[in-house]
């Protein structure tokens, strides 16, 4: 949140006109599950990315907190290791590095243990007098959401968290996912919001950090020959894919909990859906933004009866299988996987969106572990052209693809003709590839959102009603597909794109999904 | 101000030169060929396989009066040129030369399965050089910005048809002397639409003096700076003379002052894994101070770090640091290249308060 100038406050006169952007201003970042995978992964390289492009404060700091045992210097030496492996930018510049580790600390303990934040205190505040990080803290929970309730009581008991009018300011950044349906998400806001405001708090969904989600606000809006065609009139139908080739990579025990609806589709599917959707924004900041994409949540056509969710879902689970040729097991020979699991590991949707722009359009997502490739798009089918001058069946209608990832881009596809005397239409496609037109090397998602995080930009976070309305969304489906009477999922041989199920979904609407 | 002016200053665009493999190079007994160089330009393209895909952003035209002007300035064109996808038209006219010839080489730049610039060098010597203007604008991709760097020193009214049409004109005053700035001043008051690598290379500075002044503790000296200086490495250059002029131009009856201090930093080698900061150069600023009493705002460069500290405020001392930026070839000149049309107005501003600041010294 930015600091909330005074009434009478003289603007900032070497402020108007820089190009440069400003760095955020000094502050601690506090990784609480700084052992975990996440801090080794994205969390910590990203910082160190971010002080590698000089984006970060140098007067900044690092304290990581877990239950493991490590020293201030056995935890800069772990974090180096992982920054060696892990980072976007690589080989390690020692000058940098020298830099950077001088500011980490770690404080061992328990989370349940008042004691643990009264080092933590004492701890920050040795980087405030050493480091100059001036009282401003980020405090990010890389930990299971059954951690969040304790992490804001302590946080709140031990006077670590400053009024949003402080100066000094406070932020909270809250990995998915956040809550486990609708009453638990609620239940966790009301219990957020009672320690901090919301302008203080970040509920990260990293795909918004990726450079194509953000592009799409930008291509959509940017550009006004797209905006007049993209509606009801125009679009026949969305499809929106974000499949893996990856299992569920050891996490058995988090992913019988979660499942595919809880993983992807609550957050980063609908926030895909809500990105393509959105009407134009009054203007671009953070709450702009956000009631755009919360109308669209609210317009989303909710299943309520098991027999709205039977027509409209198709669950999947992956059996054994072959992926880019390799034997891989299915997901209930999976380890801490339970036999006989009813957890969903793909899903197929059919949604409505009522409104003005959208009713009657089709999105049609999906969403699912071991598919044949990791593919991430959303495709706008526009409608046929009304009469086949050229013969019947010899164009395919235009289709515009927004891939996110990998090769991050834009295709449109249309008709041209084949170079000769007949007129033979042939379908071909203009494409835009993100990182051959702009050879600059990309941010890290979570590079991005921890600097907007650390400059107290919501824009690319998500809000609380936000949380709730997609929750609204998922809840009122695995209400009845977590019921023992909803049959189980389809099983899929792993390498396909999901059981048959989910292409007679479209069938049944005349409609075939795009092949990948 | 020690009035030093000699080439030395600031840096080139870019230093090293690139082997020139893959160069089709042809050779024209009258005026320039451009089919043939568009033929030519198709056949590197097609070097790569069949149907790469090309993408531009701009019309990249650089002006040399040397082939060594051209040599010094080609990786950093092209890096910058990569970033920012463009057809590249290098301008190389050395009169020094008597003989009259006309060449041009053509290559492609390519980034991932995409070819990212297309370059055409044309050279000329001898009389062959008025060729160069007709030549490149038949060469410009239709509907793209034309941005032209104007590397050397204006020769006359050679090329000045390529300046005038251009959407925008980047140049380095950095590697001029400081008067050079009275001149930029007047041009930017008819209007031309010129950038700068020098005012690319105190973005951090700038940057750093206003975040210190967001500083929650320290807003309520906003409204009372009353002196400024600059401390220059070396020599007094444009770089300085830039940083004073765009506080000048923010803040009402700022008293300034600049001169230099020391000597440059020594080139660095080039071997370094890591790219670091830019070195400190010749004219490059290493202190800025500004008082808004009781408080004194320094702000100063130690090796790849600015560091800004605050004296003499209630609330105590108070240390602010930023690293510079990783200097590689071109980084400057892409970052110029964001704007691809128009005027900065706060450079055209910050421009004429340094020019004006140069008057009174001398």
């Amino acid at each position: 949140m930015p600091y909330a100038p005074e009434h009478d406050e003289i603007p900032n006169p070497l402020r108007p006109g820089l190009r440069a952007d400003s760095a955020p201003e000094p502050c601690a970042v506090v990784i609480f599950g700084a052992s975990g995978d996440l801090a080794h992964r994205k969390l910590v390289p990203a910082l160190y990315n971010l002080a590698v492009g000089a984006h970060l404060p140098a007067a900044f700091g690092i304290v990581g907190v877990s239950k493991s045992a490590y020293s201030h210097d056995e935890f800069a030496q772990d974090m180096r290791e992982a920054v060696g492996r892990f980072s976007r930018t690589r080989p390690i510049d020692p000058e940098i590095w020298q830099d950077f580790a001088a500011g980490i600390r770690y404080v061992a303990g328990s989370f349940d243990d008042p004691d643990t934040f009264a080092r933590l205190r004492a701890q920050l505040e040795e980087l405030d007098r050493t480091r100059s990080t001036r009282s401003n803290r980020l405090y990010y929970f890389a930990t299971p959401p059954s951690t969040f309730p304790t992490l804001l009581k302590q946080l709140k008991a031990a006077g670590m968290i400053n009024s949003p009018f402080d100066t000094r300011f406070t932020r909270v950044v809250i990995e998915k996912p956040f809550g486990r349906d609708l009453p638990s998400a609620r239940a966790l806001n009301r219990l957020v919001l009672e320690t901090c405001d919301e302008r203080q708090v970040f509920r990260i969904d990293h795909y918004l950090g990726k450079e194509t989600v953000q592009n799409l606000l930008v291509f959509r809006f940017a550009n006004s020959i797209f905006e007049p065609i993209w509606n009801r009139r125009y679009v026949d139908q969305v499809q929106i894919t974000a499949g893996e080739d990856l299992g569920i990579e050891g996490r058995g025990r988090y992913y019988e909990e979660a499942g595919i609806l809880r993983d992807m589709i609550q957050n980063h599917v609908l926030q895909l859906v809500c990105l393509s959707a959105l009407e134009p924004p009054v203007s671009f900041d953070a709450d702009s933004v956000r009631d755009e994409k919360i109308k669209v949540l609210r317009a989303i056509e909710t299943f309520d009866t098991p027999e709205q969710v039977a027509r409209n879902v198709v669950l999947g689970q992956y059996a054994p299988g072959s992926v880019a040729g390799a034997d891989v097991p299915g997901y209930q020979q999976e380890k801490e996987v339970a036999k006989g699991s009813r957890t969903p590991t793909f899903v197929a949707i059919r949604l409505n969106i009522r409104s003005w722009r959208w009713d009657g359009v089709p999105f049609y997502i999906r969403s699912g572990k071991r598919m044949p490739k990791r593919a991430t798009e959303i495709a706008v089918h526009f409608r046929p052209v009304p009469h086949p001058l050229f013969g019947e069946g010899t164009t395919q209608p235009n289709v515009l693809i927004v891939r996110v990832q990998p090769e991050e881009g834009i295709a449109l596809r249309f008709s041209a003709k084949v170079p000769g005397e007949r007129f033979r239409p042939r379908t071909v496609s203009m494409d835009f590839r993100y990182g051959t037109t702009f050879a600059a090397a990309s941010p890290e998602a979570y590079e991005r959102l921890l600097l907007d995080a650390m400059r107290g930009d919501q824009t690319l976070f998500t809000r609380k009603d936000e949380v709730e309305a997609a929750w609204r969304i998922v809840g009122n489906i695995l209400k009845v597909t977590e019921s023992s009477e909803f049959p189980p999922p389809y099983p899929y041989p792993a390498g396909t794109w999901g059981p048959a199920a989910a292409d007679e979904l479209l069938a049944q609407d005349r409609r075939v999904w795009r092949r990948l | 101000m020690e009035e030093t002016v000699s080439d030395a200053y600031g840096e080139p665009i870019s230093a090293g030169a690139t082997p020139h493999s893959g160069e089709l190079t042809v050779q024209f007994d009258k005026g320039v060929d451009l089919a043939r160089i568009e033929s030519l330009l198709r056949q590197a393209r097609e070097r790569g396989g069949p149907s790469p895909e090309t993408v531009s952003t701009l019309n990249l035209v650089s002006i040399h009066f040397s082939a060594a002007q051209y040599e010094k300035a080609r990786e950093a064109l092209e890096v910058a040129g990569t970033l920012h996808p463009c057809r590249l038209i290098a301008l190389i006219a050395d009169q020094g030369i008597e003989q009259e010839s006309l060449t041009a080489r053509i290559s492609v730049v390519r980034s991932g399965g995409a070819i990212t610039m297309e370059r055409v060098v044309l050279s000329a010597t001898g009389r062959a050089v008025r060729h160069l203007e007709s030549g490149m604008m038949g060469l410009l991709r239709p509907d793209l910005p034309m941005v032209v760097v104007w590397g050397g020193r204006p020769q006359g009214d050679l090329l000045r048809r390529v300046v005038e049409s251009a959407d925008r004109i980047i140049t380095d005053s950095g590697a001029r002397p400081p008067s050079y700035l009275a001149e930029t001043a007047t041009l930017l008051v008819k209007g031309a639409p010129i950038g700068d690598l020098a005012w690319a290379r105190i973005f951090p500075w700038q940057s750093l003096a206003a975040d210190t002044l967001d500083v929650p503790d320290l807003r309520e000296h906003r409204g009372n700076v009353r002196r400024a200086r600059v401390v220059c490495a070396g020599a007094v250059g444009a770089e300085g003379l830039l940083l004073l002029g765009w506080l000048q131009s923010r803040i009402k009856r700022l008293e300034v002052e600049i001169h230099a201090e020391g000597e440059a930093e020594e080139e660095a080698s080039s071997s370094m894994p890591v790219p670091r900061a830019a070195r400190l150069g010749l004219g490059h600023v290493k202190l800025l101070e500004f008082v808004a009493p009781p408080a004194t705002f320094t702000l100063r460069r130690e090796k790849g770090v600015l560091i800004s500290q605050v004296k003499g405020d209630d609330d105590g001392f108070c240390a602010h640091r930023t690293r510079l930026p990783p200097e590689m070839p071109g980084r400057l000149l892409a970052l110029e290249l964001k704007l691809l049309s128009g005027r900065d107005e706060l450079y055209a501003q910050a421009v004429q308060a340094a020019a004006k600041l140069l008057a009174a010294r001398t």
